[in-house]
């Protein structure tokens, strides 16, 4: 293999790739990215056996070949090098490869790309097609309330859904549900019903460009993988297996008391509770009361600890229904206030003992469920 | 005193001592009867624990009426008849002392009728004393009753166990019979409530879901492996499965419950570093041993056995249980464990290796601190933690925080730091909330199905349960369902947290009830505190030594092991030799 980079393009198709180098793996040629000639570019890719992502850059290619050069070594060395043009050479026999810059010269111990997971081209036709930064908000939106806790696998993912020209991504870690929901550009895509790894969809978000872009969705069949697909970048995921909770007979139908309220004074006024709450169980009482004649309505929210203090806010709110008293975790809240785009959300609730549910005003594809606290009977 | 035969009635209490000695030994006896018999079908009632009423009934040979007297006289068996019969038992009885026994203890019925005689016959026996033969109308086999077991013995009445627990140990008696007979049609009715009741299929998987719940009855591993010296068939659970106590290895030779201690390190050997130091298999092993080769007669109770070649029937136990484990579980489950299960280094031997005799303990006085421990919830302003503000130097080992004090050098031992600090919120909770921990509710509820022993223990402690925070309530027989979990142990699986509290019940028969709670809470620390070979970030590490500092009584973990060892200066300098010898 003889090829010609540029600097500056191979260390970003490096940075993107690494996050898939598993470093610590009992198989040493994961620690490597692969580089090999790919019809006139050059291709990197790196996988950890669940999440393999892969990257095109442009190239001058002398002559063809493919090795696989330690991920840790090569990022390092490429990100000190000016930004000029890079030659490598590949010695077959040695698996050495010659790095050569205006500057220096580097030899690199390299491992036969033959002991590299071979990472399959999917067809990519029939693949349902999205805008870049409409999944990069669904995506913010839903993945982290998925669980990071090993012991239920199913719930570390983020549940794909399409059906009828419409996708939708739902996760859940036992105590809160996020649901969002969007229109797909090209209507008639075939249904589909997989759990893909949060933090593949999270990495995804990470090297998506920011642009009108689109990637591209498809789950090759029998091969329990998600493939999404950008202008030149591939990332290739495992799907967990199991059944994934029936979510929709979770969310509540309606409610008794609806408070909607500034999302940006809300989140305020949990992150200041959080700083009490969090040395005890992360509670944080919302004390809900419809406004009258005289006065708006507002939320009290309160939290306490032995330790630190107590603290007290109260946020103005319009209101409907009865008054309530519930108890919730202020991180659960806060994380998902954090998501939240539009200027203002709306609170649903019931009684103090049955969820919680946030949405949005003014966005009707995304709503959270947080299951409530409480104390004692 | 001049010495004397001693009358029969008091001969026989003595040798009932042996053979009764609670109410589930009684049932053992009648049980093995009726399956000496050749029952199909067996059923047993129980009121009062057992010990106002033992019923057991059976289908099987029946006794005829001639010989219903001798039935009941001591030494009086119809499955042995001379010594060298004892040689190849293949019955569960042989004595000829268990009706005699039961009967001079308690008043005692029996009815019986065998299947080709007409009628059948009634005889009453009271507190040894035998009644006149009835001739009376029953169905074919034999129905025993003991009434008022003990009466005439208020000694061993006194030493029975709380109810719970006699119930408890019928239980398990009966459902491992039901185990190793699945042939056999099992019922028990403990105080009008059906506990166990069995098909009678053949199924022993079915049974083994009614003593385990279906879930793990699922997962278990089936052993069936054939050796020159012995034949052995059961059920082992794979390695995710554990309990934290042996008592869930059973074993049957020949049909017969045992307990034998070579059997169950054998098979807990064939788990060796599959499981983490102090959990323990499930498993049902039957082994069939050529009787000649096993002496059964032991003890009276007969739950001890001898075999003559133990070495080869200890390996066998091993080998079947190791090739039945490695061959059902999955590779990636093996690797999830390797990943997840650490075994603990051993940290006192490393200690005793290089510590000389001058090293101070901080924790050596253990008994103080426990004491001091318990009456800290009484006195209420007391001077904060006895441990200096600490800085922190690093983590050695995945498990032990190193610190700086002003008086020296600490080593803290993160999972006891950790369980300690836990276990201070839990009860700070518990007193400032009056009674309330905060519990957070789930998305999903989940239900946990227990067997029926597990069912009585988590009953009898619901409102415990409760008040810790466990949204616990029953959901049908046998099944619970779990809505919400105490908040302090998010980020752990609620299942396995409930799991663990009832287990705990279990290893403790008697605890009182203001000293549940805080045994509860302080075992559920131990599950949900950071383990010994986890990384902590330096933020965490922090905070950890922060929160024991502000702890209560922060030397010790709730199970009195201490949390940290103090070197001081001064014992620094006198080992480099700085300050002279001491």
């Amino acid at each position: 293999m003889k090829v010609s980079v540029l600097q500056e393009n191979l260390a970003k198709g490096l940075g993107i790739v690494s996050r898939a180098v598993s470093p610590r793996s009992t198989l040493p040629v994961l620690a490597n990215v692969l580089v090999a000639t790919d019809e006139g570019r050059l291709r990197l890719s790196a996988t950890n056996l669940e999440l393999g992502i892969t990257c095109w850059i442009g190239a001058k290619i002398e002559e063809e070949g493919s090795t696989t050069v330690p991920s840790r070594t090569f990022s390092d060395l490429i990100n000190t090098l000016p930004n000029e043009q890079i030659d490598m050479d590949l010695n077959v026999r040695s698996q050495s490869l010659h790095v050569n810059s205006a500057t220096s010269n580097t030899d690199i111990k390299c491992i036969d790309a033959q002991e590299f997971p071979p990472m399959p081209a999917y067809e990519l036709d029939g693949g349902m097609e999205l805008n870049v930064s409409d999944l990069k908000e669904m995506i913010r939106q839903v993945a982290f309330a998925a669980s990071t806790d090993e012991a239920r696998p199913v719930l570390t993912g983020v549940l794909i859904t399409v059906e009828d020209g419409e996708l939708t991504m739902a996760a859940a870690d036992g105590f809160r549900l996020s649901v969002r929901t969007a229109d797909l550009s090209n209507g008639n895509s075939p249904s589909v019903h997989a759990v893909v790894p949060a933090r593949a969809l999270s990495e995804l978000a990470r090297i998506a460009g920011d642009g009108d872009e689109t990637v591209t969705m498809v789950l090759p069949p029998g091969r329990g993988q998600v493939v999404f697909r950008l202008p030149d970048i591939e990332l290739t995921s495992q799907l967990i297996e199991g059944n994934f909770p029936e979510y929709e007979q979770i969310i509540p139908n309606g409610s008794k008391t609806r408070t909607v309220v500034a999302t940006d004074a809300f989140l305020k006024a949990c992150k200041q509770a959080e700083i009490f709450a969090r040395e005890g169980s992360l509670i944080a009482r919302l004390n809900i009361t419809p406004g009258d004649d005289m006065q708006p309505g507002a939320i009290e929210i309160s939290a306490q600890s032995e330790e630190t203090g107590s603290n007290e806010t109260v946020v103005d709110a319009t209101i409907e229904g009865d008054p309530v008293l519930i108890a919730f975790n202020v991180r659960f809240l806060r994380e998902v206030l954090d998501v939240v785009e539009t200027p203002n959300v709306a609170l649903e609730t019931t009684a103090s003992a049955a969820p919680g549910m946030i949405r949005p005003l003014g966005e009707d594809g995304f709503l959270h469920v947080i299951m409530p606290m409480h104390l004692g009977n | 005193m001049p010495i004397q035969i001693l009358p029969d009635e008091v001969a026989s209490q003595i040798a009932a001592g042996e053979v009764v000695e609670r109410p589930a030994s009684v049932v053992k006896e009648l049980v093995e009867n009726s399956l000496d018999a050749g029952a199909s079908y067996i059923s047993i009632t129980i009121e009062g624990a057992g010990q106002k009423l033992i019923e057991v009934a059976d289908d099987g040979v029946g006794i005829s009426p001639d010989q219903l007297e001798l039935a009941l006289s001591r030494h009086a068996t119809s499955k042995l008849h001379n010594a060298a019969d004892l040689q190849h038992i293949a019955t569960l009885g042989f004595r000829g002392e268990a009706l005699a026994s039961i009967a001079s203890v308690s008043r005692f019925s029996i009815v019986s009728r065998p299947k080709d005689s007409e009628a059948g016959a009634q005889l009453q026996v009271d507190g040894g004393e035998a009644g006149t033969l009835e001739p009376i109308g029953a169905p074919a086999g034999t129905v025993v009753r003991v009434e008022d077991l003990f009466y005439n013995v208020p000694a061993r009445r006194k030493f029975l166990k709380k109810d719970a627990t006699e119930r408890r140990q019928i239980d398990a008696l009966v459902t491992r019979y039901a185990l190793a007979y699945p042939n056999v049609r099992f019922q028990l009715r403990q105080e009008n409530r059906s506990s166990l009741q069995t098909s009678g299929n053949g199924d022993a998987r079915e049974v083994l879901a009614a003593l385990y719940g279906a879930d793990i009855a699922r997962q278990m591993l089936e052993v069936n492996a054939d050796y020159d010296e012995v034949k052995l068939t059961g059920f082992i659970s794979p390695t995710g499965v554990t309990r934290g106590n042996r008592r869930e290895i059973t074993f049957f030779v020949n049909g017969r419950w045992v307990q034998d201690y070579t059997l169950t390190a054998a098979l807990v050997q064939a788990y060796h570093t599959m499981l983490m130091v102090g959990r323990y298999p499930v498993a049902v092993v039957f082994l069939q041993v050529d009787p000649e080769l096993v002496d059964v007669n032991v003890h009276p109770a007969k739950s001890e056995v001898r075999f003559q070649q133990r070495d080869q029937i200890f390996s066998s136990v091993q080998r079947a249980t190791r090739r039945a484990l490695l061959a059902y579980t999955p590779v990636p489950t093996m690797d999830f464990n390797a990943q997840t299960r650490w075994t603990p280094a051993e940290p006192q031997t490393y200690q005793q290796r290089t510590v000389g005799p001058a090293w101070d303990m901080a924790g050596e006085a253990s008994g103080e601190e426990q004491d001091q421990e318990e009456t800290t919830e009484t006195q209420t302003p007391l001077p904060r933690s006895d441990v200096p503000l600490l800085r922190l130097v690093g983590q050695v080992g995945s498990a032990y925080l190193v610190a700086e004090g002003p008086d020296g050098l600490y080593l803290i031992d993160q999972h006891a730091a950790h369980e300690r600090v836990l276990f201070e919120r839990f009860m700070q909770q518990l007193k400032e909330q009056v009674n309330a921990i905060p519990s957070q509710a789930l998305l999903e509820p989940v239900t946990v199905e227990l067997s029926s022993q597990e069912t009585r223990l988590l009953e009898d402690q619901l409102s415990v349960m409760q008040s810790l925070g466990f949204g616990v309530e029953p959901f049908g027989p046998d099944t619970f369902i779990l809505r919400a979990m105490p908040a302090l142990l998010l980020g752990s699986d609620p299942m396995e947290a409930l799991r663990v509290v009832i287990e705990d019940f279990e290893e403790d028969e008697t605890p009182l009830q203001d000293q549940i709670e805080a045994k509860v809470i302080a075992r559920v620390c131990k599950r949900a505190a950071v383990k010994a070979g986890q990384n902590l970030s330096q933020e965490e590490q922090r905070a950890l030594l922060r929160d024991l500092e502000n702890s209560k009584s922060p030397r010790t973990c709730p199970h009195g092991r201490p949390t940290m060892i103090h070197l001081s200066i001064d014992l620094l300098e006198g080992q480099f030799g700085r300050k002279g010898a001491r």
